[in-house]
């Protein structure tokens, strides 16, 4: 630490973007194709703050957009804490219960002890909004790995806020005053970034829907007013591509929480007429640069970012005089961007979560009847939407089933390993390794 | 008429088993009540992901387009049988 700079004081940052002309009547959000004004959304936050209990930790599970933000910002504006678990099972929100012990939950479906949060404004008038110490910690957002306990990542006012209009600045603003369909859900960083963090911050606004099935996209998309931008992930584009979807006209496509290949980039800015952008980023850094995938491997800052290589190991800087957090992929500095070298070979993703293959392997391992495991990552298909993990077992008293049963146990059932087959034995080599291309061969003929 | 609803469950079985990767699983020992969602030791248990997986499958051989915001495709996605029975009220 260093102890003797003093902290950069954290900025006063407003809790509701209203600086651009015509602002309080400009649409926040578009709830059954009628627009919320950034005005009628603040008035209800904060109609909401003054029935908050009090408590430190708020657990954020409103699932439509609008009472998502609106007990976001009431939260926040009540001095609190946003917890955002990527589940909300009542096993999942127990564990977070008694690991925060001083919370509620917020809901906006079913009242499961706790506060109902409304779907549509109050219609209140707007006083004031206020403004929020940017050191405030606004959220907590969680990555669940392959390991225990999901993992808690701080987030301050001024990082969401800061994401919310670098984000913005960069992916949306040319096209003026954007209406965004998000397919991805407000708990998960990418989401609350785009979804929540740029109407917030900036003058753009989103659709109320969570569409997930290609039908459900078009028609989220139908009901706004252009410039539309959709807001993705790969496995959604190729689910529109293979469905055929026909879009309405689209300003833009934006993707991240996995690499997107340039040949499906091709296919959906053919498709949909519109420059599908990638974003890197991680829960821990929140985005960190964009590209537009057919341009090429390079990838650009966003604003402010600083980028820093030393030791074989990445870290970037989001907002300066703020924390320094490494990377897990390594990245080879390039102009005012980077270039991807690799990812780590041991991570694997599926559905925003990662997990080590080795600690996945492990596990598998520790099954009372396995006598040799491996989990790894196979060539890609073109068969599924998702590759997941898969496996070789060497347990001869144990069904495939029976072996799934009991690592569904030990792990987050994403990861479970598709498909498991058991083998006599693993092709080890004299070393004992277990060479790629030996395994890929046996999983086809297993 | 039964056999006809038999043969298309076995049928959405097969295609969950081709579409998830799971071919461990045979179609004929499972049961077509057996819940989708959920624990993997009583049913199939299947995430949001393969639900997208299952929809683009469906839509591709049956024509049969799903919405997750309407009651009826909740329901059809409780077990091979009530997603035999939807696509066989709604195919072409």
């Amino acid at each position: 630490m260093s102890a003797e700079l003093p902290a950069a004081a954290a900025p006063l940052l407003e809790l509701v973007a209203l600086g651009h002309a015509g602002a309080a009547d400009s649409p926040m959000f578009w709830l059954q194709g009628l627009p919320v004004s950034r005005a009628g959304f603040a008035a209800s936050a904060a109609a909401l703050a003054e029935r908050l209990p009090n408590a430190r930790y708020a657990i954020n599970v409103c699932e439509n957009r609008f009472a998502f933000a609106t007990a976001f910002a009431a939260a926040i504006a009540r001095g609190q804490t946003n917890l955002l678990p990527a589940s909300s099972s009542p096993d999942a929100l127990a564990a977070l219960r008694s690991r925060y012990p001083d919370s509620y939950v917020l809901w906006d479906e079913a009242v499961r002890g706790g506060v109902l949060v409304p779907r549509k404004p109050n219609g209140a008038a707007l006083h004031e909004v206020p403004l929020i110490d940017g050191a405030h910690p606004a959220a907590l957002v969680f990555t669940s790995g392959s390991t225990g306990q999901p993992q808690a990542h701080l987030k301050t006012w001024q990082s969401i806020h800061h994401s919310g209009s670098t984000v913005a600045a960069r992916l949306f603003a040319a096209y003026g005053h954007v209406n965004i369909v998000a397919t991805v859900p407000q708990q998960h960083m990418y989401g609350l970034e785009t979804s929540i963090a740029v109407p917030l911050a900036a003058a753009h606004a989103i659709s109320v829907e969570r569409p997930v099935f290609p039908e459900d996209v078009r028609r989220a998309l139908a009901a706004l007013p252009a410039p539309r931008v959709l807001v993705t992930t790969p496995v959604h584009i190729r689910a529109l591509l293979g469905a055929a979807t026909r879009l309405p006209a689209l300003a833009a496509i934006i993707s991240a929480t996995a690499p997107l290949s340039s040949e499906l980039a091709e296919r959906a800015e053919i498709q949909f007429a519109a420059p599908v952008m990638e974003i890197y980023g991680s829960t821990e850094t929140g985005s960190i640069a964009s590209r537009r995938t057919l341009e090429g491997p390079h990838w650009r800052l966003l604003d402010g970012m600083q980028l820093d290589n030393a030791d074989g190991v990445s870290r970037v800087c989001v907002i300066p005089g703020t924390e320094v957090v490494p990377l897990q992929d390594i990245l080879e500095v390039d102009g005012d961007g980077f270039r991807l070298l690799g990812r780590s070979g041991d991570m694997v993703k599926v559905g925003g979560k990662r997990a080590s293959l080795a600690d996945l392997t492990f596990k598998l391992q520790s099954i009372a009847g396995v006598i040799d495991a491996v989990v790894f990552q196979p060539e890609a298909n073109d068969h599924t939407l998702v590759q997941r993990p898969v496996a070789l077992v060497v347990a001869p008293g144990l069904s495939e089933n029976e072996i799934l049963t009991a690592l569904g146990r030990l792990i987050d059932p994403v990861f479970l390993p598709r498909p498991l087959r058991k083998v006599d034995q693993l092709p080890r080599n004299t070393v004992g390794k277990l060479p790629r291309q030996a395994l890929q061969q046996l999983l086809v003929n297993a | 008429m039964m056999a006809a609803a038999q043969a298309l469950e076995r049928e959405v079985a097969d295609l969950l088993i081709s579409a998830l990767n799971i071919e461990g699983r045979d179609a004929e020992s499972m049961d077509p009540d057996a819940p989708l969602f959920g624990a993997h030791d009583i049913g199939w248990g299947l995430d949001s992901i393969d639900a997208l997986e299952v929809a683009l499958a469906i839509q591709q051989k049956y024509g049969v387009e799903l919405r997750a915001d309407e009651e009826a495709t909740r329901q059809a996605f409780t077990s091979v049988r009530t997603l035999a029975e939807h696509v066989a009220a709604h195919r072409h």
